[in-house]
């Protein structure tokens, strides 16, 4: 079987301009505060659980220390229901294009915490050959979470400063900006071409 | 791609049906990590699988040339970062071996009770798991309270909920600190007791029986054939434990103590009662080390080591029961501070490469139960 | 039957002012709101204790308003429409998830006549003489929502759900229809108000046990609740029918499915639970328990108890596979309604024919064990399979591991030899002077 497909030239898609719902659009200061409370007490997580930091940021969601509590629901299947990215672990080119492209899959408006030293810039496996040296470099980060792996309080701690940077928030002037946030990262890495007679 | 004419006569061309070709993963809930998997699907029905690996692979293996034999120890306890533990002293082992070192006894049997610990840590969390990947929600949080209870303690001694660090080469970081040994055995009583619990929760529930009996049944030909080992291959009736086999550490000495939990029926339940299983035996070995040292004098954990730590030339494989199956290292070493090469031999690699076996004429809602019963870790895959 | 029933069920319908017909839609619509927003944040609860936690709780009191922030933060979001989608029917497809949910509750009955502006009127929208019928009816709409949305969506695992919530539907409707031939067959009506007007002696939930039970298993299949939420297996299908849906359009989906659990709910407290009756013991004590505005309290209460049953079940029971839940539709649930149906009609027949109760008891009891008898029989008398195919299981293909000189896996058919057990090595004791021990393991390790 065509494990690795011919490689395809691909046109880069153009995105139509983040578009918030009406809501968000026409609403007035006072009425901001209320919506700006129900964007932070309902962060429904998509998990990016990569590596060693996933299982700690499971450990956060169960009876211990159970940040569920906050309004983080991590029961978001896919990546069109949630407002906030989790990624937690090593970040390897093979799996930047995923991320990216899971990440533009969510609707605005969006977080992203990066959970852990890997994550964050690459942790122990700084001069790895394969991993990319924080997901920042991919999707634009709101919150860092350090450590290797952060203890749960840390995520707590993430989530608790994220929900008060929401609070105040104004929605309009977070997407004012001409330029969208993907743009500042970097290409992605592109795969190596397999090597000739390879029939796989 | 196949395309199967279900029909002759006016009209049949246009009645061709395709295999559909479903993506499962990079990112999907049922692969717990970034395990992709090729399926081609006629209807709900898988007619092929293929694993397809390297979303998490890190290079590990070509970072351990670079790093000397202490910082090697930092690396290798990630890979597989549910037994974080086992995974330093397989490494440690290696070195010593080449090295000559004769541990102090004081931490060798230290060093068995943590690796059981590590043990229990890392079933609990496929106990849990496991039933949610079926739908089944709670079971999850028990499993979590547990291993709480058991990262507790081992965070006591060692400050990381995950990856200890604890183990040095020629023995351990420190000793035990004093009324350690009373925490573990307290918090071992309280698994114990609890685990009951989760049994009734999980594997008496008709629902869950009906969903993993007769389901991705694993024979020993399959388990010779593709190298399959640990609690996987133990299900399936291959009767291999190396704690009994070729025991290191101190199982030599534990061997009335250490059942080694076999089922004969290879499939899902089997899986899931083999790993419930060891787990008693588990907290049943850890109690049995507590016991030893306790009776153990005071003395040395580790051994001085000199601030060059450098390997004779020369190369040897050690190989260790990790949770999931055996764990290999062959290091290959020059003489110099930082071994020539490090192979790692990882017990999920071989594990999830028997998918494709299994996984054809199943349906999808079968795929998550085997997937799931496989108990593999994705960075123990990729490394 | 007492008086009181008899008159509340002959009251006609569709008398009612015309503001006061507004007044009930709107009233019934903000229940159902009310109840979803209510039932999510319940639900969070519920599972939450369940699982040792406490569940939402910064938003209000008790976390109370979690579902309202929930609603504000999807009607925030970014509405995505999928660009391999067909844009028509991905946009309408939510829409018609959700109407039917909606229209089902126009014929339920949240108490009897009360007062309402100084004018006399049933807590019901209206009634129909085939109300039972137009929910099913109605409800089987619903469906068309969900396939529409998962065939729109132009995406795998949305179609792998949207068919598997189709087949689910259209086959669990049968079971659930079968179940309510009994009660029509007891009450004589399909009208809402006069069923649960002829449950003022007893429930039929006591009458006609199996019936209920089979209805409550169809309800769950129905609404695609665990353990039978298999469209929208988060393990499998990750979403299922909605998982392109986004905003506004995923709420929709989402506000669709609490109002159909209330609106099954209701029905089963309709037809099985004497509706808004008040339960009995409550009855003997309290004279006024059925009047007023009472009833609707007996009726929110017993709906909340059918909810809490669905919360309990998605906390505790795992999914079920597919074909074993198609299994359980087919060839338990339909035949054992049919042969139940056959049973409540016999009994009806002889009662009206006018035999004696203990006579019918002892004839119908008679045919069961009958029946019985013959099927045991028919057991002994036909082969075991499974013994035969013992059978013909033949021993295996002799397996050569070193065929033409090099070592080979088993093909297929063959048996591996079993793995010869190593010898286990003396114990030593740890730490002892094992000298001998760590050269000899290296050279092992160089050879």
């Amino acid at each position: 079987m065509d494990l690795t497909p011919a490689p395809v030239e691909r046109t880069p898609v153009d995105l139509p301009p983040p578009r918030l719902g009406v809501l968000s659009r026409l609403a007035p200061d006072p009425v901001r505060l209320v919506l700006n409370w129900g964007r932070r007490y309902s962060l429904w997580v998509f998990n990016f659980g990569l590596a060693c930091c996933a299982i700690e940021f499971i450990a956060s969601s169960m009876a211990k220390h159970d940040f569920i509590r906050l309004g983080v629901i991590p029961f978001a299947p896919g990546p069109r229901q949630a407002d906030l990215m989790v990624v937690s672990g090593t970040v390897s080119d093979k799996m930047a294009p995923a991320i990216k492209r899971l990440y533009e899959q969510m609707p605005e408006p969006k977080y992203v915490i990066s959970f852990g030293s890997c994550a964050n810039c690459g942790g122990p496996y700084w001069d790895s050959y394969c991993v990319t040296k924080g997901v920042d470099q991919i999707v634009p980060v709101d919150v860092y979470v350090p450590g290797c792996p952060p203890r749960p309080e840390a995520l707590l701690q993430g989530i608790l400063k994220l929900q008060e940077r929401i609070a105040v928030e104004n929605p309009a002037a977070r997407y004012a900006r001409k330029l969208p946030a993907a743009a500042l990262g970097r290409p992605l890495v592109a795969p190596p071409t397999p090597p000739a007679g390879d029939a796989r | 791609m196949t395309a199967r004419t279900v029909g002759v006569g006016i009209g049949a061309d246009q009645l061709d049906t395709t295999d559909m070709v479903l993506n499962i993963g990079p990112q999907h809930p049922s692969t717990h990590g970034v395990l992709r998997l090729r399926l081609v699907l006629d209807g709900e029905r898988i007619v092929s699988a293929e694993p397809i690996v390297g979303y998490m692979h890190r290079g590990a293996e070509k970072l351990f040339e670079v790093r000397d034999y202490r910082q090697i120890v930092m690396l290798a306890n990630r890979h597989d970062w549910l037994s974080a533990f086992a995974n330093e002293l397989g490494v440690v082992l290696a070195v010593e071996r080449m090295l000559g070192m004769e541990v102090p006894q004081r931490a060798v049997w230290a060093r068995t009770l943590l690796a059981e610990l590590n043990r229990v840590l890392n079933h609990l969390m496929f106990l849990g798991s496991y039933p949610l990947e079926l739908g089944a929600i709670t079971p999850i949080f028990h499993a979590f309270r547990e291993r709480e209870e058991i990262q507790a303690v081992m965070e006591e001694i060692s400050g990381g909920r995950m990856h200890f660090m604890f183990n040095r080469v020629g023995g351990l970081k420190e000793d035990l600190p004093a009324g350690w040994i009373g925490r573990v055995r307290h918090a071992v009583a309280t698994v114990r007791t609890r685990l009951s619990g989760l049994d009734d929760l999980v594997s008496g529930n008709e629902i869950f029986r009906a969903r993993t009996r007769g389901v991705g049944v694993l024979t020993p030909a399959l388990v010779a054939a593709y190298g399959v080992s640990g609690p996987i291959a133990r299900a399936s009736g291959v009767d291999f434990d190396l704690r009994r086999d070729e025991p290191y550490l101190a199982y030599g000495e534990l061997a009335d103590v250490l059942r080694v939990v076999t089922r004969e029926e290879g499939d899902c339940l089997a899986r899931f009662e083999c790993l419930l299983e060891q787990v008693h035996v588990s907290l049943d070995l850890a109690d049995a080390c507590c016991d030893r040292l306790d009776e153990l004098p005071q003395g040395p954990v580790n051994l001085r080591l000199p601030k060059v730590l450098k390997a004779p030339e020369g190369h040897t494989y050690a190989w260790t029961e990790n949770p999931l199956g055996l764990n290999g290292y062959y290091l290959v070493s020059r003489g110099e501070k930082t071994p020539w090469r490090l192979k790692l031999r990882s017990a999920s690699y071989n594990n999830v490469q028997v998918l494709t076996e299994l996984l054809p004429g199943c349906l999808i809602a079968d795929m998550v139960a085997i997937l799931g019963s496989l108990f593999f870790v994705v960075g123990d895959i990729d490394k | 039957m007492t008086d009181s029933g008899m008159q509340l069920a002959a009251v006609g319908f569709g008398t009612d002012v015309w503001w006061l017909i507004l007044l009930k839609a709107v009233l019934i619509f903000a229940f159902c709101v009310v109840m979803t927003l209510f039932a999510i944040w319940w639900e969070r609860k519920v599972v939450a204790w369940m699982q040792m936690r406490i569940g939402p709780k910064y938003t209000g009191p008790q976390g109370l308003l979690q579902s309202l922030a929930d609603g504000v933060k999807l009607a925030l979001k970014e509405d995505i429409t999928v660009k391999g989608a067909d844009k028509a029917v991905y946009i309408i497809a939510p829409i018609v998830a959700m109407v039917p949910a909606f229209m089902a509750f126009a014929v339920i009955p949240f108490g009897p006549e009360v007062s309402i502006f100084g004018h006399r009127t049933h807590l019901q929208l209206t009634d129909l003489p085939v109300a039972v019928l137009y929910i099913l009816a109605v409800a089987s709409v619903g469906i068309y929502g969900i396939v529409l949305a998962g065939w729109s969506s132009g995406s795998t695992y949305p179609l792998l759900g949207g068919l598997r919530s189709s087949a689910q539907m259209i086959s669990y409707e049968i079971a659930m229809g079968l179940s309510f031939a009994a009660v029509f067959l007891y009450s004589g009506s399909m009208s809402t108000s006069e069923i649960v007007a002829a449950q003022q002696d007893t429930w039929y939930a006591v009458l006609l046990p199996v019936s209920f039970i089979i209805y409550v298993v169809a309800m769950i299949g129905e609404t695609n609740r665990a353990p039978f939420d298999l469209p929208e297996a988060e393990g499998e299908l990750v979403g299922g029918f909605h998982t392109e849906y986004s905003s506004l359009k995923f709420a929709l989906f989402f506000l669709a499915e609490y109002v159909n659990m209330v609106v099954v709910s209701s029905l089963a407290t309709t037809l099985f639970l004497g509706g808004y009756l008040a339960p009995w013991p409550i009855t003997a004590v309290w004279e006024g328990a059925n009047s007023g505005w009472w009833p609707f309290l007996w009726y929110f209460l017993k709906v909340q108890a059918f909810i809490f049953v669905f919360i309990w079940l998605r906390g505790t029971l795992p999914r079920f596979r597919y074909d074993q839940f198609m299994k359980i539709g087919w060839k338990v649930l339909i035949p054992l309604s049919l042969v139940w149906l056959m049973l409540v009609a016999t009994v009806r027949a002889l009662k009206n024919e006018g035999y004696e109760q203990s006579r019918i008891v002892l004839w119908v009891a008679g045919g069961v064990v009958a029946l019985l008898l013959l099927s045991i029989l028919w057991d002994a008398v036909t082969p075991n399979r499974d013994e035969e195919a013992d059978a013909k299981a033949a021993g295996p293909e002799p397996f050569d591991p070193m065929a033409g000189g090099f070592p080979v896996p088993p093909m297929p058919g063959q048996q591996l030899p079993p793995v010869p057990r190593r010898n286990v090595r003396k114990p030593e004791p740890v730490g002892a002077p094992a000298a001998a021990e760590l050269p000899a393991d290296r050279t092992e390790g160089e050879a």
